[in-house]
């Protein structure tokens, strides 16, 4: 019964920074092991603990697709003692990982329907990981959509992705930013999310909405989405909290009975409702 | 059950032995504040009598600070090392009821999906040798949840006091009769009638509420003022977290770090502490004593019982006895039991 530590992480190699904001990086990270590199695979909005040794471990999301199996990716904002030690790292130093955990999207059940994707600000980072799953098997899917927005330009991720999907003509994706948060040349929309998706959002029949983002947004995102006809098992988002073990022990991360870190991160609209508010 | 008699003086040599037998015995210290390993006889505190201990034994199986792993930085390439972990063959002697199902209790959390192996390598295997509980004070209430002072749930051994120099040794589990077969020499044989005559004397404290009732309250008033009415008296110390013979939330951090070496810890935590829920961004899901209290409340008397179909509160009363300003969780209970 008592078998592994399962506290010990793999030790991985950042292969790739990108600097996407001012204050925020995406890592490239592959395992320094072989043959972990071999097993380990993952899901859909599954996420780890990345640590620092001798500053401790932080919980992102893997923001990059399970379909991409040599690497994994993850995006964080400067903020706090590990996210500032993990700011000075550079390529070729290591990170701490342990993972994956935590559920997943039924990226199995959305095959054969349209997709709306629907994120704000860092939001985007488990979003990206279903994108890019969904784009990489885009013959399974039917329309996809993505709706990505934040406070100002400067405040965008993944503008290199963000361009690709603009470009490619299978998918439809529309960018905005708050208004003001605008730059001189900017051809996207303005505005707040909410007001984007009624805009543009496609017809609820068929469809699955992922929204994910600051909790302001999805507050006022999910009404507008009940109102397109969204059915409340069709709005999927994700829950953040604290959590330090990611293993349903540590006890800091449940809202009422629910442990985010193993009954979610991800979850259905009509299971957030039935959630005691208090996240 | 099988019952047998052991005196008093039978006890110390069979402690004795265990020691001798490489038994790590763990028992209630004279002052009745804490546990520890128990180097001979002379230290035995086996005594109906007694109040709870300040703080439960959990940390014998749930260590109050230990390290998960240790690190080498070579050259900017990380050796991990393992901490080892000897196998010890724990027993925890004189029990009280509202003690020895801690263990049970705490193996769930720790056991489902993952399991932790810093909590099983202790657990498992331990033998609890448990005592009818012969105190009471306005603190206790295990007979609130499920328990009562003469129960010999969670003991594998279990002592009934005959008199100042005997003792009845229940048999109550498997594991409790192939333990105790290679002592047979210090048992006689018992009376059962005599212990159940004092086991039915022993007086039961009130049962002060129904956890069923005080769980489905839990449900339908995640809102109300009971909470912030007790969160603004309590001061947030964690008291209550460090002395509960089942709370077991930790933290993970990183201690005694430089660049070439250093240890990441596994650290008692409370729910109690502003900073436990503390988001990155400032955000804070339990902003307020009010609600700390209520997660205390709600994941003692609901979420452990939806979860693992057991209440998180075995009804010892170290929570309210040791609390700096007066908070009686069975009182608050109670109020709630009275709401419902």
């Amino acid at each position: 019964m008592s078998g592994s530590n399962i506290y010990k992480p793999e030790m991985m190699e950042i292969t790739d920074i990108v600097q996407e904001t001012s204050d925020t990086k995406t890592f490239r990270l592959k395992f320094k092991n072989e043959s972990t590199a071999k097993s380990f695979s993952f899901k859909a909005g599954q996420f780890g603990e990345y640590g620092v040794f001798g500053e401790g471990e932080s919980t992102f999301c893997i923001a990059s697709s399970p379909t991409r199996s040599e690497y994994i990716e993850c995006s964080f904002k400067q903020i706090g003692k590990v996210t500032t030690a993990l700011t000075r790292l550079r390529v070729g130093d290591s990170v701490g990982f342990r993972g994956p955990y935590g559920n997943y999207f039924p990226v199995e059940e959305m095959k054969g329907k349209n997709v709306v994707f629907i994120a704000g600000g860092i939001g985007l980072a488990p979003v990206r990981c279903v994108i890019w799953n969904t784009l990489d098997l885009r013959n399974d899917f039917k329309d996809v959509t993505i709706i990505y927005g934040a406070r100002s330009f400067n405040d965008l991720v993944y503008k290199r992705e963000l361009k690709e999907w603009k470009e490619r003509k299978d998918i439809k994706t529309v960018v905005t930013v708050d208004p003001g948060g605008e730059v001189p040349d900017w051809d996207g929309e303005i505005g707040f999310v909410p007001a984007i998706v009624e805009k543009v959002a496609p017809k609820a029949e068929n469809t699955v909405a992922i929204v994910c983002g600051p909790p302001i947004m999805i507050k006022f995102t999910i009404p507008v989405l009940q109102k397109l006809g969204f059915a409340e098992e069709n709005i999927i988002t994700t829950l953040e909290n604290r959590m330090k073990c990611g293993l349903g022990k540590c006890g800091r991360c449940n809202v009422g009975n629910v442990y985010v870190c193993k009954d979610g991160p991800v979850f259905t609209y009509a299971q957030m409702k039935e959630l005691p508010q208090e996240y | 059950m099988e019952e047998k008699i052991i005196s008093l003086d039978n006890l110390s040599f069979f402690v004795n032995d265990l020691i001798k037998d490489n038994h790590i015995v763990i028992g209630q210290d004279s002052k009745e504040i804490n546990w520890k390993r128990i180097t001979g006889a002379k230290d035995i505190v086996v005594n109906s009598k007694n109040i709870p201990s300040n703080i439960s034994y959990k940390e014998f199986v749930f260590a109050k600070t230990e390290p998960i792993i240790y690190y080498k930085n070579k050259k900017d390439e990380f050796d991990i090392v393992e901490p080892a972990l000897p196998r010890q063959k724990l027993v925890f002697l004189g029990a009280k009821p509202c003690d020895a199902r801690s263990i049970e209790i705490m193996s769930k959390v720790f056991n489902w999906d993952y399991k932790d192996k810093f909590f099983n390598e202790r657990a498992e295997g331990s033998i609890v040798i448990g005592v009818a509980c012969n105190y009471q004070d306005k603190f206790c209430f295990c007979t609130s949840v499920g328990l009562s002072p003469v129960t010999e749930k969670g003991s594998d051994l279990f002592l009934v006091p005959l008199d100042e120099k005997n003792f009845a040794l229940q048999i109550v589990t498997e594991r409790g009769k192939e333990f105790i077969q290679p002592y047979q020499k210090y048992l006689s044989d018992g009376n059962q009638a005599k212990s159940k005559e004092i086991l039915s004397k022993i007086k039961n404290p009130e049962k002060r509420f129904e956890t069923s009732k005080v769980s489905e309250w839990l449900t339908n008033n995640f809102e109300h003022k009971i909470f912030d009415n007790v969160g603004d008296i309590c001061v947030g110390c964690g008291q209550c977290a460090f002395a509960c013979p089942v709370c077991h939330c930790f933290d993970i951090v990183d201690e005694e770090c430089d660049y070439s070496s250093g240890r990441r810890m596994k650290n008692w935590d409370a729910c109690q502490f502003g900073l436990f829920t503390l988001h990155g961004s400032g955000h804070n899901p339990r902003e307020t004593q009010g609600k700390r209290y209520r997660q205390r409340i709600a994941h003692k008397f609901k979420y452990y019982q939806d979860k693992f179909d057991e209440v998180l509160c075995t009804g010892c009363g170290r929570c309210s006895r040791g609390c700096p300003v007066g908070i009686d969780i069975a009182e608050v209970v109670a109020e709630i039991n009275s709401l419902a």
